[in-house]
């Protein structure tokens, strides 16, 4: 798990596929890519957002996430978690899951799982940045 | 005892600080009266706490250094 200083690049995403790639061992990578979406509230549209996180806490947790979907799924050979911090701006990448499995099923139940305990149990937070500079803490539904 | 407190997310600017350190502190229910003294505000947030990196479901004991993390519903994504 890593937190990174603003967006994810193309270039950080290649670099993990390429990584993916030398394990062998997999016929399946499911990768899962969060974009900020530049959602309208009261007339106002997102341009950014601003993620915080509680990063100690935020290591420990995703080592817990990796634990369990590594006992859950028994095909998983590998996972990967990357989560900006600071700024990200609408249309940027702010979050990375990628899981290797010898075969498709576990690699997608895995990640889709794997996202769902990130949004869950990762001491991160949000706050969204209007056009006009006002800004709001949202929370995962 | 000697505790920390860190502030996250909407906490943060809600309190103005991200760290606050308390002393002579007598036991988590102290600490809890001391917080709300300082910061009142904080009782119209949801919340959970955390204690050296471990949410806590009821009142800890606690020892001198210990860190408090409050931290509000998680928004990771």
């Amino acid at each position: 798990m890593r937190l990174i200083n603003g967006p994810l690049t193309s270039a950080t995403i290649s670099e993990i596929i390429a990584k993916g790639g030398e394990n062998h061992e997999c016929g399946a990578h499911s990768l899962f890519l969060g974009q900020v979406r530049s959602d309208v509230t009261g007339g106002k549209s997102v341009k950014a957002i601003e993620y915080s996180a509680f990063e100690e806490m935020v290591t420990m947790e995703a080592d817990k996430i990796n634990k369990s979907i590594l006992s859950e799924f028994d095909d998983v050979k590998a996972m990967e978690i990357i989560h900006s911090k600071g700024v990200v701006k609408s249309g940027e990448i702010s979050m990375l899951v990628m899981i290797s499995a010898g075969h498709r099923e576990h690699a997608s139940r895995a990640c889709a799982k794997a996202v769902e305990l990130i949004k869950e149990r990762l001491p991160i937070w949000k706050k969204e940045v209007f056009e006009d500079d006002s800004a709001q803490w949202k929370q995962n539904e | 005892m000697e505790i920390s407190v860190l502030f996250f997310g909407v906490l943060s600017e809600v309190t103005g600080t991200r760290i606050k350190h308390y002393r002579g502190i007598m036991s988590f229910g102290d600490l809890k009266h001391r917080i709300l003294d300082d910061f009142p505000e904080i009782i119209h947030y949801n919340f959970r706490v955390a204690v050296n990196n471990k949410i806590i479901n009821e009142d800890p004991l606690l020892s001198t250094d210990d860190v408090v993390a409050y931290l509000p519903p998680f928004a990771g994504g």
